[in-house]
């Protein structure tokens, strides 16, 4: 037995700095929809272009110098280039208006990715639900590209969009493609228009009309304002879904994205490391909790 | 014609009456009578008396009411499984909206009159019938305060105390 | 690790197996410490007076040390005394800790240029003094060992502290004192120093019983002019410990604490506290184990060149929840909620410790005098 050279804590191997952002730069801009617009980033530093990989559900801080840095989920499929990847950012407020006034050949930096994601492996032989609401859908885009490229190895595959109104949903030019390839696309809105003739209402009232899946068999993904995903939740075990099946992602302020800052505190979890997926048996005592 | 039988089945398969008692399963099946709404055809108008109770089998009913100076304003649409025109049942009748079919849909009618009967003369039919309106209108009142909520407004704070 | 109380006395083997003897040094031999650490390269922080506290900063000589003072505490109060001896080390805890030199209240993380070709990222090079901490006690130990979990074992590690962590000597001193806001006892913290320190000293009146526990350690006292300890001058120092030991009288039961806090998340005490706190964040900022910061923007008058500064944060300020145009955790009582539950709770669950070490720096801090050891009693009472 030897006496230790000194008191500091042999701490995990070297590990390079968390605040250090990649430079990119705005390849194209999409409009998706008033106020929501894709930007496809390319990485201009040799050294991670072509390496960066990321998970569905996953996440990047976004920084533009001078206004601040934000987190955006990656919305692009994981199998496309490594060179650059696409975020769909809805305008918020300072930070989205300005990245709003970018145009492409503008450069910005990137940190990431980050966080937990969906559980892909879980869906193989399952039937798949996503229940999205507005913007929610650009974190599940990702695990809709997954699930179609390798269509055969899931179940039923079902998409429940909901959204204000029916000029608000989310990548409805993909829809005819997605259906074409093997996935059920149903939308509602919560204000009608006299053009629209979908439905009205609640996303949880199409779950609860939802005839085309195993409960016992299939797995929920879900991402929208925290009220639609706890009652989607309440909806979904009411229909039999065991609760270990059902997945949230989950938002909360952040700053550092790398569980340091202490943010994006959620009872005992850190949205930015233990989420922002997170398996629904295991946060639902926190969700019905309120100001938490 | 749509045998007791066959409505028996399809009412078997609907969530509202899923899990009623057989006795009970069987008397509904008695009362009901299968419906064909093309799309387009107004069920009932807001404001007008309707005696008839309807659980959707197929197809889709959009619920619209009137406000002045912006006309009709559809405000929810149901589909299969669930319940239309509640206020048959448990008010006087007036209806609170306009349903139209806007698709093809094949709904299982309920006179009301006779349902209320029922209830009445028999009431473990009357509790198994009741207590799933009261649960299929607590899901609607929840849906209705979701969709109050406005939660995809732009500046909506994501918060969880928004109940 | 080993807490047993004798740990004074206890003999550290040394790198052949020998039993590492506890020294004495005397007072006029300590003062050379100061030499002997700056001789090594370091920057010696130990506790000074500043504006009627003793806070941490940085000594030249014994001269800085608080010699012959003392501080008073209770709930919402904190003043310096005069004791009736010269003794340095004679005082509790005061309203710094060594977060401040480990975790640095501000700080550029990182840095943006604008370039021909856009912008470029850099994250500046961080060249902290290599300090020595003067005069840790063991709720402040125990309060490293926290943040060490926080920072540096988790899949990130921030580069800051592991840097000044790293290269940072412990020199420990046991308590000979307690303050009414102490409850280390409670939280198993101290008052004896039992791990986590490169020498500990045990103060005499003319004197230090000093043991190493590390090479680093081994090497400045070989440097200081000293002797074995007598048997006596051992039995003393275990008697200083056993005093201060003594004198902690509060008490924070900590039975179940995490599943009694989680099952209480809507007790009417937190709507009580919530009246009388005043969200100035003063707790936090005095915690030794608060770790939260955020990140600000500074930009030159070009805004060509934009410093990202990280300042500590704390979940009392009213925008730290700040989300979609609203606050998450828009009331008072929300907040102390989440500092009491984070505290005692789920820091449990996040990093296998309580985030409390009993120094009782937040309860002499709070304007109001609101002692978090009485609320976790109250929120254990049944509600009627
Ligand atoms: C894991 C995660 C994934 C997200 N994915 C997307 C996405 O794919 N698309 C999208 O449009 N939005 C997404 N968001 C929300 C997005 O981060 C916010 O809309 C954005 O931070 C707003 O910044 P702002 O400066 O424009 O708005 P402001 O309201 O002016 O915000 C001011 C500042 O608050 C701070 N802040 C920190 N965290 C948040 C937060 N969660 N929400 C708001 N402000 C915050 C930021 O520093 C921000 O600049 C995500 C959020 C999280 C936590
Ligand atoms: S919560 Fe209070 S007593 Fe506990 S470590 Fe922090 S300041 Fe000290
Ligand atoms: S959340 Fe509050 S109590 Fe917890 S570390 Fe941060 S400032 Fe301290
Ligand atoms: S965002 Fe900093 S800890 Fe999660």
């Amino acid at each position: 037995m030897s006496i230790p050279a000194s008191t500091t804590p042999s701490s995990s191997q070297q590990v390079p700095n968390p605040w250090q952002a990649h430079a990119v730069s705005i390849r194209s801009i999409q409009q998706e929809i008033d106020g929501v617009s894709t930007y496809d980033l390319a990485f201009d530093n040799a050294a991670a272009d072509g390496t960066y990989r990321f998970s569905p559900g996953q996440f990047n801080m976004l920084y533009l110098p001078g206004a601040g840095e934000i987190a955006i989920s990656v919305s692009d499929d994981p199998a496309r280039s490594a060179s650059s990847c696409r975020h769909t950012v809805r305008t918020a407020g300072n930070v989205t208006r300005t990245l709003g006034k970018l145009q492409p050949g503008d450069t910005l930096g990137l940190r990431g990715p980050f966080g937990t994601a969906w559980p892909m492996a879980d869906c193989i032989g399952r039937d798949v639900i996503i229940v999205a609401g507005g913007i929610g859908l650009a974190p599940l885009r990702p695990a809709i590209y997954t699930l179609l490229r390798e269509r055969r190895c899931y179940g039923r595959l079902n998409l429940l969009l909901g959204a204000r109104s029916p000029g608000t949903l989310l990548y409805r030019s993909e829809f005819a493609q997605w259906e074409e390839r093997g996935l059920v696309v149903q939308t509602t809105v919560d204000q009608s228009t006299p053009d629209w003739t979908g439905n009205v209402g609640v996303v949880t009232l199409l779950l609860e009309r939802l005839r085309s899946f195993d409960p016992t068999n299939s797995v929920l993904l879900c991402c929208g304002p925290e009220v639609m995903m706890k009652f989607t939740a309440v909806t979904a075990q009411h229909r039999g879904i065991p609760p270990e099946r059902i997945w949230i992602s989950m938002e909360r302020n952040m700053q550092c994205a790398v569980g340091l800052c202490g943010h994006c505190q959620w009872g005992p979890e850190f949205v930015c490391k233990d989420g922002p997926v997170f398996r629904y048996d295991r946060i639902a005592r926190w969700i019905d909790v309120e100001r938490l | 014609m749509v045998s007791v039988a066959e409505t028996r089945y399809l009412l078997e398969q609907l969530q509202f009456s899923a899990n009623f008692p057989d006795q009970v399963l069987h008397r509904l099946a008695q009362t009901a009578k299968m419906v064909e709404m093309h799309a387009g055809t107004v069920i009932f108008r807001e404001g007008s008396l309707n005696e008839t109770l309807y659980l959707i089998h197929t197809g889709r009913i959009a619920l619209e009411m009137n406000v002045p100076g912006r006309g009709a304003v559809r405000i929810l649409t149901l589909g299969p499984g669930e319940m239309l025109a509640w206020s048959a049942l448990v008010g006087e009748g007036r209806m609170t909206a306009t349903a139209i079919a806007i698709a093809e849909s094949q709904l299982i009618a309920l006179p009301a009159p006779h349902m209320r009967e029922l209830c009445e003369a028999d009431h473990e039919f009357g509790y198994h019938v009741m207590r799933e309106m009261a649960a299929a209108l607590a899901r609607r009142l929840v849906a209705t305060r979701l969709q109050l909520l406005d939660l995809f407004a732009d500046s909506a704070p994501g918060t969880n105390h928004a109940q | 690790m080993p807490n047993e109380n004798a740990a004074v006395s206890k003999r550290l083997p040394d790198s052949d197996g020998n039993p590492q003897q506890s020294h004495f040094v005397a007072t006029e031999a300590f003062a050379s410490i100061f030499e002997v650490l700056q001789g090594k390269g370091y920057t010696v922080i130990g506790p000074t007076i500043d504006q009627h506290a003793i806070v941490y900063d940085q000594v030249r000589s014994l001269q800085d040390l608080p010699q012959g003072w003392t501080d008073r505490q209770g709930a919402g109060e904190y003043r310096l005394e005069r004791r009736d001896d010269n003794a340095l080390f004679g005082y509790v805890v005061g309203p710094h800790s060594w977060k401040h030199f480990l975790f640095p209240p501000a700080m550029t993380v990182a840095t943006a240029d604008k370039t021909a070709s856009g912008w470029t990222f850099q994250t500046p090079e961080d060249d902290p003094p290599k300090y020595a901490f003067l005069g840790v006690r063991a709720c402040e130990l125990a309060a490293m060992r926290v943040q060490d979990r926080v920072f540096m074992a988790g899949p990130y590690v921030d580069p800051a502290y592991h840097q000044r962590r790293s290269g940072a000597l412990i020199i420990a001193v046991n308590c000979s004192q307690a303050a009414p806001t102490c409850f280390c006892t409670s939280m198993g913290t101290g008052p004896q120093c039992t791990s986590g320190f490169d020498l500990a000293l045990t103060e005499l009146t003319d004197g230090f019983v000093i043991a190493a526990a590390t090479r680093d350690g081994e090497e400045i006292l070989s440097e200081l002019k000293s002797r074995p300890a007598t048997v006596e001058e051992l039995r003393q120092a275990a008697a200083v410990t056993q005093r201060a030991a003594e004198q902690v009288e509060r008490r924070l039961d900590t039975t179940n604490i995490r599943d009694v806090l989680f099952a209480n998340l809507d007790h009417p005490r937190w709507d009580d506290v919530a009246q009388r706190c005043l969200s100035c964040a003063n707790c936090t900022m005095v915690c030794p184990t608060c770790f939260c910061s955020s990140v600000q923007e500074v930009s030159d008058l070009s805004g060509q060149h934009v410093e990202r500064q990280r300042q500590w944060d704390s979940c009392f300020n009213f925008d730290f929840s700040y989300m979609n145009g609203g606050v998450i955790r828009d009331t008072t009582r929300s907040r102390y909620r989440q500092w009491l539950t984070h505290k005692l709770a789920s820091w449990i669950d996040q990093f296998g410790s309580s985030g409390c070490v009993g120094c009782g720096r937040c309860i002499a801090w709070c304007p109001v005098g609101i002692d978090l050891t009485e609320e976790v009693a109250a929120i254990r009472e049944p509600t009627s």
